[in-house]
């Protein structure tokens, strides 16, 4: 059994151009620095237009190790996200699997997802605050909202392309339409569905943020409005760049579920996987 | 027909007759005729080959006979019961594999399985037995993708063995692979069903192919799909792919082609 390349491959030319990457990356902030110190008349309006990345890295060991306020916002707009996320894809695979069994709820359901898609959905945010106040749940409602097309299409996308001469294999079988759902067309489906997810949770959270500036008491939104209008430019980017970071973990988190559910995309993850069917199957190599 | 039914009284080493049709038509639409009038007789144990261009109906014959499709006209028998949807004694092969990439081989064969009732250890033995049968001791938990074509069809042959059917329909199973490996596994093919003995329909578009294996070639025609003539292949059990270039072996190609030519 040989396996391919790519992986090794992928490995080499990260250590390859992760220097690069690293000298780009130092270069800009130091030029960013420079144009802090140099670039302005006013002192003031230098701090407020481009603070300086020190003062950026100062504010973020504030923030996370002594004055410890970002946690707090940061648990709040996780809290947020991955409520509306969970409650958004289970909408839109609930949906999605409801228009790909019924030809009618399909032609039903058509005008509205239209409308749905045609609505900047983040503008529903102020409806929501009105309607379920301030609280945790209208930022839940909208980030459920932004959250819940990603798995809605893809589900449906996923469900819909059919394989006919697997299907008409089922059907020799004898096997029941709920089996070949679930054993052929929704395993079939996986790697579009897991992508659906990772839609969902990327635009969750961009929509709790935006319902945190809208109005709210908690959250990353909030903590960073508050910087701003207190003109500290240096803790108001630190505060970005934490929603950055926090983000890109969690999405590594679900790159790496991804990566182990459709691990038949895979070979060397597929050697691994096999073994483990033979364990539990009882059956040694 | 009625000489070819004699004939098949005469050749007694088969059982009695397992599938049936007479008159069988199917249209599809309104208009397109995909079999007219189809007359056969197919007994216990036989192997038969379909044979013809494409649009001759062959696929449609098979389809009909698995209850996948329904007919428009004339009757159809199974085991002395008309068709009506797909049957538990009846088995498929397709020209594509058909196995879902993330299960193992023996997991694959296990479908059949899995669908009718919860799966028991013997029937985990009986998977590992056929896919033994099939050449492929020791890739049991390979998954597809880490199989070739050739292997691939195995473990489709592996798991219509599973399914426990006495009537085998194969749509041109190795019709996507390689000259070698086609020859190959059509010698092992043979000498699977003939320990089975299963009954076999196997469509094809290559002639050598259908006579090598068959009893008997139903030799088809298009516009409209019809059975032109059934050709008793009397080659002695286990036969060598040598015979393939035999005078007698030419001589039935021969036929064929001339009933092919006509039309």
């Amino acid at each position: 059994m040989s396996y391919s390349t790519t992986d090794q491959a992928k490995h080499v030319s990260v250590f390859r151009t992760l220097p690069v990457h690293l000298a780009i990356f130092a270069g800009l902030i130091l030029l960013w620095e420079f144009v802090n110190l140099y670039g302005f008349e006013d002192r003031i309006q230098a701090d407020m237009i481009a603070p300086r990345p020190t003062h950026i890295g100062l504010a973020m060991i504030d923030i996370f190790f002594i004055d410890k306020t970002v946690w707090h916002h940061l648990g709040s707009t996780f809290q947020k996200a991955l409520l509306g996320a969970s409650i958004g894809t289970v909408i839109g695979m609930g949906l999605a699997i409801s228009a790909t069994l019924s030809e009618t709820f399909r032609k039903y359901i058509k005008p509205w997802i239209i409308l749905m898609e045609a609505t900047p959905r983040i503008a529903v945010g102020p409806i929501f605050v009105a309607l379920l106040g301030f609280g945790l749940w209208s930022a839940v409602a909208l980030a459920a909202l932004v959250a819940f097309f990603g798995p809605f299409v893809n589900t449906f996308q996923g469900l819909m392309e059919i394989d006919e001469e697997s299907e008409e294999m089922f059907r020799s079988l004898g096997a029941s339409k709920f089996q070949t759902f679930w054993k052929l067309r929704f395993a079939s489906a996986l790697q579009l569905i897991s992508a659906g997810w990772k839609l969902a949770t990327a635009s969750a959270f961009g929509g709790a943020l935006v319902s945190e500036f809208i109005q709210a008491s908690e959250g990353m939104g909030v903590l960073i409005a508050q910087y701003v209008i207190m003109i500290t430019m240096d803790y108001a980017f630190a505060a970005l760049l934490s929603v950055t970071i926090f983000g890109y973990i969690l999405f590594k988190i679900m790159e790496y579920m991804d990566y182990h559910l459709i691990f038949w995309q895979n070979d060397l993850l597929m050697l691994k996987v096999s073994e483990k069917r033979r364990k539990k199957m009882g059956v040694s190599s | 027909m009625t000489a070819t039914a004699k004939k098949a009284e005469n050749q007694s080493q088969f059982g009695q007759t397992v599938i049936e049709g007479s008159n069988v038509t199917k249209v599809f639409g309104e208009t397109v005729t995909a079999l007219e009038g189809a007359d056969f007789n197919i007994r216990s144990g036989e192997f038969i080959s379909l044979v013809g261009p494409s649009g001759c109906g062959k696929s449609t014959l098979l389809r009909l006979v698995a209850g996948l499709i329904e007919k428009t006209s004339g009757d159809l028998f199974v085991n002395n019961e008309t068709v009506t949807k797909p049957r538990t004694d009846i088995g498929m092969m397709f020209q594509k594999a058909v196995l879902l990439d993330w299960r193992t081989a023996i997991e694959n064969v296990l479908l059949p399985t899995e669908v009718k009732r919860r799966v028991k250890q013997e029937d985990k033995q009986k998977a590992l037995a056929s896919l033994e049968l099939v050449g492929l001791k020791g890739f049991e938990f390979h998954f597809p993708r880490q199989l070739s074509g050739g292997m691939q069809q195995r473990v489709a042959l592996a798991r219509l063995i599973q399914t426990g059917a006495d009537i085998m329909l194969m749509d041109e199973p190795f019709g996507a692979l390689d000259e070698f490996t086609r020859e190959r596994l059509n010698v092992e093919l043979m000498r699977i069903v003939g320990e089975l003995k299963a009954t076999t329909l196997f469509v094809t578009h290559n002639i050598q192919e259908a006579i090598f294996l068959a009893d008997r070639v139903m030799v088809m025609t298009p516009r409209p799909g019809r059975i032109a003539q059934i050709i008793d292949v009397d080659f002695e059990r286990p036969r060598d792919i040598s015979i393939q270039t035999s005078r007698e072996f030419n001589v039935i190609v021969e036929q064929v082609r001339d009933t092919l030519g006509g039309h």
